[in-house]
């Protein structure tokens, strides 16, 4: 699988767009075009195979001929069986709203939801989006016809407040009944253990998951020369700080951290994908539709 | 010369000299913090920064210390000034002493202690100082103006007697800031010998006196507060069929008396006793007094009911004054085609009633002249043109003069031009209400004097219905006083100088509607007699501190007063005017004063006078407002440029503090925080999307 050209998915490029919706437009069209084969699986009803009739299956889906042969009930599956649900979960706490770079790590959030609510919408599925702190804030309800709205409600979104990940994801859960792909969105700071309960709450659900780990060079690598104070974005709480007294430990806890949670987030049956703002979209793309892919084989 | 400062207080503000401190210490390095997404890693780091408990910016804190202390010292005001103890010392004392003269100090005990206390308190005064005397009752009069001569003021006390006038302290008050805003004067100190009565504290409140203007009030009050007055009279005409009689009944009102007690009172007409009579005083309360008839005295009458006199005399008598002969001369112009049955409502009406009679003349409008106007009270137009020629001269000269005319507007006078200044309105068509059972008044005017006594019942106005009526269109510079209910007009007023012309156009006969025959026709058509002819405006007694306007028709008037003086007011277009200072009758003759009066005014002092109750001398200033900007004008030892130049120090201070804030400026932007801004990472403001 070839890359998409790096300057249509460069966010600093990406930043000087301010329509989300032609943002993502961009975004998809040209990783499209570095794709050797076609992403569209179809929607076609070409039969896959038969299964027994387990209970709470649609009646209509019986095969009355194999009864009919057989004595006993079966139901058809077939390939390719679109209209997933794809709901997007994008982390509005303070923390989000940081940039060292052109991009803030909720800007690089946001063109990535809007990129995969656009390539999600162009295979047919429904696409919903909720933005959260310490609860939902705002909920687009997936639909088939919500892109637009999804957008919008990305483009006027802020990153502001505390959060509380383990709360808003159990209220999240509860927003679509059916099954479908949670996209996860947020940049970690919670315990490995919390963000793996949220995960594997939605796993729980019947959902596939995929977390979108978001960090900035400047968090990873602690570039801070100066003594100066430091201040929570989401606490408000201030530490007066001598940085490269503190540099290699501080980054040690940090790398702990990633792997707790990929091992945590493993653990709960999500995938986890971590993305630093200053690398271009493609990899959080092909991550989402090799997940597409695995589910793309359904009932 | 030292330095001090007006306003101390404001030194507490250097406190505020421990915030710069406090805050350097605390916030030196938060000021302008780096904004991270989570501390969740570095809080758990033993790190800990050693220069946040250590002044490192000493000269910028001690430049943020000075600018607040200099912040502090420039709102203290501190002033340059002299030794003023020594100059207080050097000025003389000066004094205000204010006497009030009004009617209640005439009481047996009060005005002797009133002129002790005065005497005591010139006294007092030492040779340099200087002293104003003021007498007041409902005005103030400076007897003697600012002087060292002490035997003066004792002359002018001396010869100062309560007058029947009423008690004002604000006219006590102005005249004394009249008299302490002199130039030249240290600021006075003002003592008013007075009884505190409470009567006279209306008007004090709002009042305006200089800064540092002291008033001290000495209380020569009675001791027992009780006093009886004679606070009305009344009087009656009794018609017999030979003779007229005369009945007066007076009201007599008692205050604060210990307990009822019998006096007798005595009727005085034109100087001769008339009769007497026992009384019952109420301890506190009112009597009434109906002396016997007597015969009615001829020409102008003057009287007085006085009772026997208790601690305070003034307020023992009542004057009063009447004309005998109370008639009214109504010449009644009616067109020569009227019939008789026309206007006899309106005649019968008329002559209802004795106070005042109204006797009718019918004359024919070519008849009016000057002769015959002579004497008249009213004339009335019935649906009569206004006179041409020398008729309408001679009655717009008499109207000017006070004459009074009433137009009542019918039939005949729809279409008719007038060009005449006494016709206040044009009749231009007549309203027809026969299909619609007649017209009513609508919209009346009842604060107006016309209209007054149906205030109360205004139904029996509306009652009246008009089946047919003249259109009014008034004249400019005329006021509608009732209009029907169509809106068109019915009662128009026009003044004309000094008379008063009322055109009427509700038919007064009982053909065009049922007016005549309800109830409110009668006390109308008397209303509108002593309205029109003035009748109305003339008091049946007056109280001192009022004017007695004179008519500008008098030739060479002249006013004997009741101490036997003679007055000879200036005249000028609008008549003369004399001030009533005294009680008792007034008499108004033209040319010489001698035989028969022209007219006689009775004058009483102001009744409320009579209550001695007394206010306490705390609540006499309550409400007066003592100025600063008075006060500066009134002291003559430092000018306000002398002040102002004193007080100068501030602006320099503030100056200093402009140009200490912009060093601090300088320097607060080459401190530290300036290299602590260079970190490797950039600010992110706000989303870039």
């Amino acid at each position: 699988m070839a890359s998409a050209p790096a300057s249509f998915l460069d966010p600093a490029l990406l930043a000087r767009i301010s329509d989300l919706s032609l943002l993502a437009r961009t975004v998809v069209d040209g990783f499209m075009h570095g794709q050797h084969r076609s992403l569209r699986k179809g929607s076609s009803m070409d039969f896959a195979q038969h299964r027994s009739y387990q209970p709470g299956d649609d009646l209509r889906r019986i095969d009355w001929r194999v009864f009919g042969r057989t004595d006993r009930f079966y139901v058809k599956e077939y390939e390719a069986d679109t209209n997933a649900s794809v709901m997007f979960a994008l982390d509005s706490t303070g923390s989000m709203d940081f940039g060292s770079g052109p991009v803030t790590k909720y800007d690089y959030g946001r063109f990535l939801i809007a990129s995969l609510a656009w390539l999600s919408q162009a295979q047919g599925d429904r696409v919903g989006l909720a933005t959260f702190t310490g609860d939902l804030v705002d909920v687009v309800p997936p639909s088939t016809r919500h892109l637009q709205l999804l957008l919008h409600t990305l483009a006027r979104s802020k990153a502001t407040g505390t959060g509380h990940l383990a709360k808003a994801i159990e209220r999240f859960t509860h927003l679509s009944a059916r099954t479908g792909i949670a996209v996860l969105v947020t940049d970690c700071y919670e315990t490995p253990d919390a963000l793996g309960r949220a995960a594997a709450s939605l796993r729980m659900r019947g959902h596939d998951v995929i977390v979108f780990h978001l960090v900035d060079p400047a968090e990873r690598d602690f570039p801070f020369t100066a003594a100066t104070t430091f201040e929570d974005a989401e606490s408000g709480t201030r530490l007066p700080l001598r940085p490269d007294d503190l540099r290699g430990k501080y980054k040690e806890l940090l790398g702990a951290h990633h792997v707790a949670v990929a091992q945590r987030l493993a653990a709960a049956g999500a995938d986890y994908v971590r993305v630093d703002t200053d690398q271009p979209l493609d990899r959080a793309l092909h991550a989402y539709l090799d997940r597409r892919l695995a589910r793309s084989r359904v009932r | 010369m030292g330095l001090g400062v007006l306003v101390p207080a404001f030194l507490a503000g250097l406190a505020a000299l421990a915030i710069p401190v406090v805050l350097h210490l605390r916030h030196r390095d938060k000021d302008r913090p780096y904004r991270f997404p989570s501390l969740m890693f570095l809080e758990q780091l033993p790190i800990r920064t050693a220069e946040r408990r250590r002044i490192t910016d000493l000269p910028l804190m001690l430049l943020r210390a000075l600018a607040v202390a200099l912040l502090v010292l420039a709102f203290t005001r501190p002033v340059f000034s002299r030794d003023v103890k020594t100059e207080q010392s050097k000025r003389v004392r000066a004094m205000i002493l204010m006497v009030d003269r009004s009617m209640s100090m005439g009481h047996r005990d009060v005005w002797p202690a009133a002129l002790d206390s005065a005497r005591t308190v010139i006294a007092s005064l030492g040779a340099g100082d200087r002293l104003a005397l003021v007498l007041f009752d409902d005005e103030a009069e400076v007897a003697q103006p600012f002087s060292t001569d002490r035997s003066a003021a004792l002359a002018v006390l001396a010869k100062a007697r309560p007058a029947d006038r009423g008690t004002r302290y604000p006219a006590a008050l102005r005249a004394a800031r009249q008299l302490a805003a002199k130039p030249g004067e240290a600021t006075p100190e003002v003592v008013i010998i007075t009884d505190l009565q409470r009567t006279g504290v209306s008007g004090v409140a709002g009042l305006d006196l200089p800064k540092g203007l002291t008033v001290r009030t000495i209380a020569v009050g009675p001791k027992s507060r009780a006093n009886a007055t004679v606070a009305s009279v009344d009087i009656h005409r009794t018609i017999e069929p030979l003779r007229t009689m005369l009945a007066v009944e007076s009201r007599i009102v008692a205050r604060e008396g210990a307990a009822a007690r019998t006096a007798q009172a005595t009727l005085i007409l034109n100087g001769r006793p008339s009769g007497t009579k026992r009384v019952t005083i109420p301890a506190a309360g009112e009597a009434r007094v109906l002396f016997t008839p007597v015969l009615l005295p001829a020409g102008l009458v003057r009287g007085s009911v006085s009772i026997d006199n208790d601690a305070l005399a003034a307020d023992d008598t009542f004057h009063f004054a009447f004309a005998a002969r109370d008639e009214l001369r109504v010449l009644l112009v009616a067109p020569d085609d009227a019939v008789g049955e026309e206007t006899l409502f309106f005649e019968r009406a008329l002559l209802v009633g004795h106070a005042p009679s109204i006797r009718i003349e019918r004359v024919r409008a070519a008849g009016l002249d000057a002769n015959r106007l002579d004497g008249a009270a009213l004339v009335v137009l019935w649906d009569a043109p206004v006179p041409s020629g020398r008729a309408s001269a001679a009655l717009t000269e008499w109207v000017r003069r006070g004459g009074g005319v009433v137009v009542a507007a019918g039939r005949r006078s729809v279409g008719r031009v007038s060009t005449s200044t006494l016709m206040p309105a044009r009749i231009v068509g007549e309203a027809d209400r026969l299909t619609d059972r007649g017209g009513s008044l609508g919209d009346v005017r009842f604060d107006h004097p016309l209209f007054s006594a149906f205030r109360s019942a205004p139904a029996a106005l509306s009652a009246a219905r008009f089946l047919r009526y003249p259109r009014i269109e008034p004249a400019v510079g005329t006021d509608v006083l009732a209009r029907f209910d169509d809106g068109q007009p019915a009662v128009v007023e026009h003044r004309e100088g000094s008379g008063r012309i009322v055109l009427v156009g509700m038919p007064l006969d009982a053909r065009s509607g049922d007016f005549p025959l309800q109830s409110s026709f009668l006390p109308f058509l008397h209303r509108l007699t002593l309205y029109t002819s003035g009748r109305d405006a003339t008091p049946f007694a007056r109280t001192t501190g009022q004017s007695w306007v004179l008519s500008g028709a008098l030739k060479e008037p002249a006013v004997l007063t009741p101490d036997g003086s003679i007055l000879r007011p200036a005249k000028d277009t609008g008549g003369s005017t004399v001030a009533l200072r005294e009680a008792g009758v007034y008499a108004l003759y033209e040319g010489r004063v001698q035989g028969e009066p022209t007219a006689l005014l009775a004058v009483n002092a102001p009744a409320n006078e009579s209550d001695l109750t007394s206010v306490d001398p705390r609540e006499l200033l309550l409400g007066v407002r003592q100025s600063t900007a008075t006060a500066d004008a009134t002291n003559e030892v430092p000018t306000r440029s002398e002040v102002e130049g004193r007080q100068r120090l501030w602006r320099g201070l503030l100056i200093a503090l402009a140009v200490l804030l912009l060093g601090e400026t300088f320097m607060a932007n080459r401190g530290w925080r300036g290299i602590a801004n260079g970190n490797g990472a950039t600010r992110t403001e706000g989303s870039a999307s």
